[in-house]
């Protein structure tokens, strides 16, 4: 397989002027994909026959928590190569998605919350799931904190991708902890897992606003590693003609 | 400088300190103090809450013992001697951390049946209890390691090790309590120790490498 594709990733001229090119576009298709979603999903999906419009808060639930997961796993592979491969680019990635991920976990238990009043009763219960995304955002911010506590750059990116590798390994283990537990103390509260069969007008709604989350996030890390290369780079000639490109 | 050489030297600095295992105890037996104070002092509530509390009461006596071990080495540079020295630096983190291992749970151990005694927890659950502590014990300092070697340049890390090290922590909290509750309840609880001992031996494999890749990244 030719991986010269991949390996021009690991350049951050090249990836800040990609990005320069594409990110834009990524967002702007994103808003669109998710507007798209929002207004199928608001305006014309059915009712649910059981949570009635309650259950319209799914096209910003499912995805902050898809997008939650997903970033950790990202956050997690790239500590793998800047660990086994010392890319450089992997750092200022994880640098760009960790505060993202935080937020998208801050946003599905919120979304979670809302939801839950109406349709439970009750803002929150100590279910499996919610238990594991609230221990997913504490860790998020653990890899904040560890990210922006050193003043040595080398350091806090070894230490940030330490402990996403850490926290790849033991997130299976804690999924299983908490469900077990779960099992343990509440017997038969809600099983939020199994969903009825949705209607296609319900699914593809959701299919739009999770696509449109991912395009979003995509743009937004793009634009975070661009900042984080100047900061990082502000010494190379290809900053110095970047900057003054823009009549600075 | 030899493994069996630096083993005195590290037994001589434990014994010399011994203020630090009684800090922990204290703390730890403070922590218990807080929940008849805090929540309910009635035997109601305190039997069943018991293990779910020596167990947060422990991990939190352990992160905070574990952090400092290396501070003091990192400041007067016996640890840049120790990287220079030759040794392979895990076999040397493992042998510390059986040090501080020995010195905070064996007396925290001891004075597990008075702890027990003080919640209300049958003296039929006590060994149970001391299982749990004996078998994922060692996962709370391993993992707990890994936080103390990347934080070991900062300053003030303590609350950050606490931040990065405590959502680790849970798997096993999780266990121990179970297997406490299971037992209250008179059900088998081997599984939650088979479990406890998994994670513990997990953690063996992959808590001294990745600490002494922290440490030596410190050291820079």
């Amino acid at each position: 397989m030719n991986w010269t594709w991949f390996h021009k990733f690991g350049s951050p001229k090249w990836f800040f002027q990609w990005a320069d090119k594409w990110g834009k576009l990524i967002f702007y298709i994103g808003i669109a994909l998710f507007l798209v979603g929002l207004v199928l999903g608001l305006g014309f999906a059915p009712e649910d026959y059981q949570q009635g419009n309650s259950v319209r808060i799914i096209y910003i639930h499912v995805p902050a928590a898809m997008l939650a997961q997903s970033c950790y796993l990202a956050l997690g592979v790239a500590g793998i190569v800047f660990m086994v491969w010392q890319m450089k680019m992997a750092p200022i990635f994880m640098k760009a998605m960790a505060p993202i991920g935080a937020v998208m976990a801050f946003l599905a238990l919120m979304s979670g919350a809302i939801w839950g009043k109406p349709t439970w009763g009750t803002w929150w219960v100590w279910d499996a799931r919610l238990t594991s995304v609230l221990i997913l955002f504490l860790m998020y911010l653990g890899i904040v904190a560890i990210q922006n506590s050193f003043d040595d750059t080398k350091l806090a990116d070894k230490a940030a991708a330490i402990i996403a590798i850490i926290g790849l390994i033991n997130l299976p283990i804690i999924k299983y902890s908490v469900e077990w537990w779960n099992s343990l103390h509440q017997p038969a509260t809600f099983v939020i897992g199994e969903k009825p069969s949705m209607p296609s007008e319900m699914w593809v709604p959701l299919l739009f606003s999770v696509l449109g989350f991912y395009c979003i996030v995509t743009a937004l890390v793009c634009w975070r590693m661009q900042t984080e290369l100047l900061i990082r780079e502000r010494r190379a000639s290809w900053v110095k003609k970047e900057v003054t490109k823009h009549g600075v | 400088m030899t493994y069996l050489s630096f083993l005195k030297s590290e037994l001589l600095a434990v014994f010399y300190r011994k203020q630090d295992t009684i800090n922990a105890l204290a703390f730890f037996l403070i922590v218990i103090t807080l929940f008849p104070l805090g929540v309910n002092p009635s035997a109601d509530f305190l039997e069943p809450a018991a293990g779910g509390i020596v167990w947060c009461a422990a991990s939190l006596a352990i992160l905070l013992s574990v952090e400092s071990l290396f501070k003091e080495d990192f400041n007067d540079g016996s640890l840049e001697q120790l990287i220079a020295s030759g040794l392979y630096l895990p076999i040397t983190i493992l042998i510390k951390l059986v040090i501080q291992w020995c010195a905070v749970i064996v007396p925290l151990l001891l004075l597990i049946p008075l702890f027990s005694q003080m919640l209300f927890l049958p003296w039929s659950i006590v060994h149970v209890l001391i299982f749990t502590l004996l078998l994922g014990s060692p996962a709370l300092f391993l993992v707990g390691t890994i936080g103390a070697a990347l934080t070991v340049s900062l300053k003030r890390g303590a609350v950050l090790v606490l931040l990065i090290i405590l959502p680790f922590y849970l798997p096993v909290i999780i266990f121990a309590t179970g297997a406490i509750s299971a037992a209250q309840a008179g059900q088998d609880y081997s599984g939650q120790l088979a479990i406890l001992g998994a994670i513990s031996l997990l953690s063996l494999a992959l808590s001294p490498g990745m600490s002494a890749v922290s440490i030596k990244a410190s050291m820079n």
